[in-house]
């Protein structure tokens, strides 16, 4: 896993008195999610599905957002690992939508051109989101090889994609939605905007 | 059995008491309540609003003062304090001490509802309660509230306000292991009160976890953290160090694991509920049972009774919220009653 250098020195004290709460607000104000809601109670951390290899889990996600640590935040290897698979949101107690707030700092630190931890998360992103756009949906197979050719590592699950191919889990050929021009309508509408 | 009416002797005037008074004076009784202040209301009387709906507790006292003005079974007797006790049969000879002399009442039964004072944190020396004169306990900071809220003159400069909950309870080290069960509420209101009058300023609620178990309570401090911004930290404060006139706290974020600091104006200390002074002087004069730390204890028979024909209500058996000991005080109520009514 890629060291994240992290500006909170968690040995250092920390200063209440100088915590931003502008971050908090702008959550509040820019994703209409609510951090004070939170109860502190770690049901997303525990239900989290990568929470294993996360470096900073949902409940220190918001728990961050809350002492205005933005700069980690920003840096964070779970922006590259969260999976967005809204376990969390939907286990929450008080519903507070924890993907949204990673999907909000992503933007942000691919906005002021943070580098993410992990360069081939974005890649895989992108190749998907090619996919998306050119078919309408992903084409497991293709994207699965051009993703280990691009990357190098060229025998990457390379049995698992053959078991699954004999239990005819892979398809060999991309299929196309009926109505392709609805979703280019949707990538023309929303053209800066990449995950990632 | 002598044909005169039979009375009871209430000990103290707060909401237990009161409650108390006016049930059994309702039930055509007589009744001598006693109160070692020159007023009525015991500790609610010195609060400034009440959880879990922000209401003025001195409407609640003002109502039940009416009640028994309509009472004249009901004697009170203020700046008086119960002096001596004499079991005779089925009665006790009770020595009452108020200002212009004593007198010695006959009565029948007697219901203790003597209070409860704050743990004196001063023993804390971190804390410095006693020292730094912006150290409050949540009694003083009422008062404080009370002024401030009544007055409309506020200090401006207060900008920080720190509340510390578990001041002496759940300390095992200060002999008190025990919830004192109202704090948790009682710092969540008193956070908001300043959040109130003061929208600028910053409250910030020092805690383990909060304790909330009660209708609406719950609703009460969430609507505390998410309506008026009060910060909950979690972690027990370690050190209060005094700085520029100002406090400093030292505490750890447990969530995190970061140790943090906070410059405070105010430092308001929850400290722990024990029995009052008088709560022990009863207990000895009626030779009932205490537990442990001091409160009363039921002797089995039922919960609020503490030995024959003596009963308690109020923070003097635990530490109880007013409308707790408003309950308990219509209950020990009943069970005078009901004894009257079996004598006939």
């Amino acid at each position: 896993m890629p060291a994240t250098q992290l500006s909170t020195d968690f040995h250092k004290t920390m200063k209440l008195d100088n915590v931003n709460t502008s971050l908090q607000e702008e959550i509040k104000l820019e994703c209409g999610v609510d951090i004070e809601l939170c109860m502190e109670c770690g049901k997303c951390s525990g239900g989290c599905s990568n929470a294993h290899i996360f470096d900073f889990t949902p409940r220190k996600v918001v728990q961050l957002v809350k002492i205005g640590d933005e700069e980690t935040l920003l840096k964070m290897d779970a922006l590259s690992t969260c999976v967005s698979c809204h376990l969390c949101v939907d286990r929450c107690p008080s519903q507070i939508d924890i993907p949204r707030i990673i999907d909000y700092l992503r933007e942000k630190a691919h906005k002021q051109g943070i580098e993410p931890t992990r360069k081939n998360v974005q890649l895989f992103n992108k190749l998907m989101l090619d996919y998306v756009q050119k078919n309408g949906r992903v084409a497991e197979t293709h994207l699965m090889v051009r993703f280990n050719f691009k990357t190098g590592q060229y025998f990457k699950d390379a049995e698992m994609g053959r078991k699954m191919f004999f239990k005819g889990k892979l398809k060999p050929f991309p299929s196309k939605v009926k109505r392709i021009e609805q979703v280019r309508l949707l990538f023309r509408d929303v053209p800066a905007r990449r995950e990632g | 059995m002598s044909n005169r009416t039979k009375t009871a002797l209430i000990i103290g005037g707060g909401p237990a008491g009161l409650e108390a008074a006016i049930k059994i004076g309702q039930a055509g009784y007589s009744v001598t309540l006693v109160e070692k202040e020159p007023v009525l209301g015991g500790t609610l009387r010195k609060l400034c609003s009440s959880f879990p709906r922000w209401e003025n507790p001195q409407e609640l006292i003002d109502f039940k003062l009416q009640q028994l003005d309509q009472l004249p079974v009901v004697r009170v007797m203020t700046d008086t304090v119960v002096n001596a006790a004499e079991r005779r049969g089925d009665s006790f000879l009770v020595t009452l001490q108020g200002k212009e002399g004593s007198n010695q009442v006959d009565v029948d039964a007697v219901i203790i509802a003597t209070g409860f004072e704050l743990f004196d944190a001063s023993v804390y020396g971190e804390y410095g309660y006693g020292t730094y004169p912006n150290v409050l306990n949540s009694l003083e900071f009422e008062e404080k509230l009370k002024e401030w809220t009544a007055a409309g003159d506020k200090p401006e400069a207060l900008q920080t306000v720190a509340f510390f909950k578990c001041v002496g309870s759940r300390d095992r080290s200060k002999g008190y292991p025990y919830c004192s069960k109202i704090c948790c509420m009682y710092a969540a209101k008193q956070a908001g009160l300043v959040k109130d009058l003061f929208p600028d300023s910053k409250c910030y609620v020092f805690y383990m976890d909060y304790r909330a178990a009660g209708k609406e309570y719950e609703e009460f401090v969430r609507s505390v953290i998410e309506q008026k911004h009060v910060r909950y930290v979690r972690g027990r404060p370690a050190k209060v160090i005094p700085e520029e006139g100002r406090l400093l706290i030292r505490a750890e974020d447990t969530l995190m694991g970061i140790p943090i600091e906070v410059t405070a104006d105010v430092v308001v200390l929850a400290n722990a509920i024990i029995p009052s002074s008088g709560t022990k002087e009863m207990a000895e004069l009626f030779g009932i049972k205490t537990g442990k730390y001091g409160f009363l204890d039921s002797d089995s028979k039922s919960p609020l009774q503490a030995g024959d024909r003596v009963f308690f209500a109020g923070a003097c058996g635990f530490a109880v919220e007013s409308l707790g000991a408003q309950y308990q005080g219509a209950a020990a109520a009943a069970e005078v009653v009901a004894l009257f009514n079996q004598a006939d």
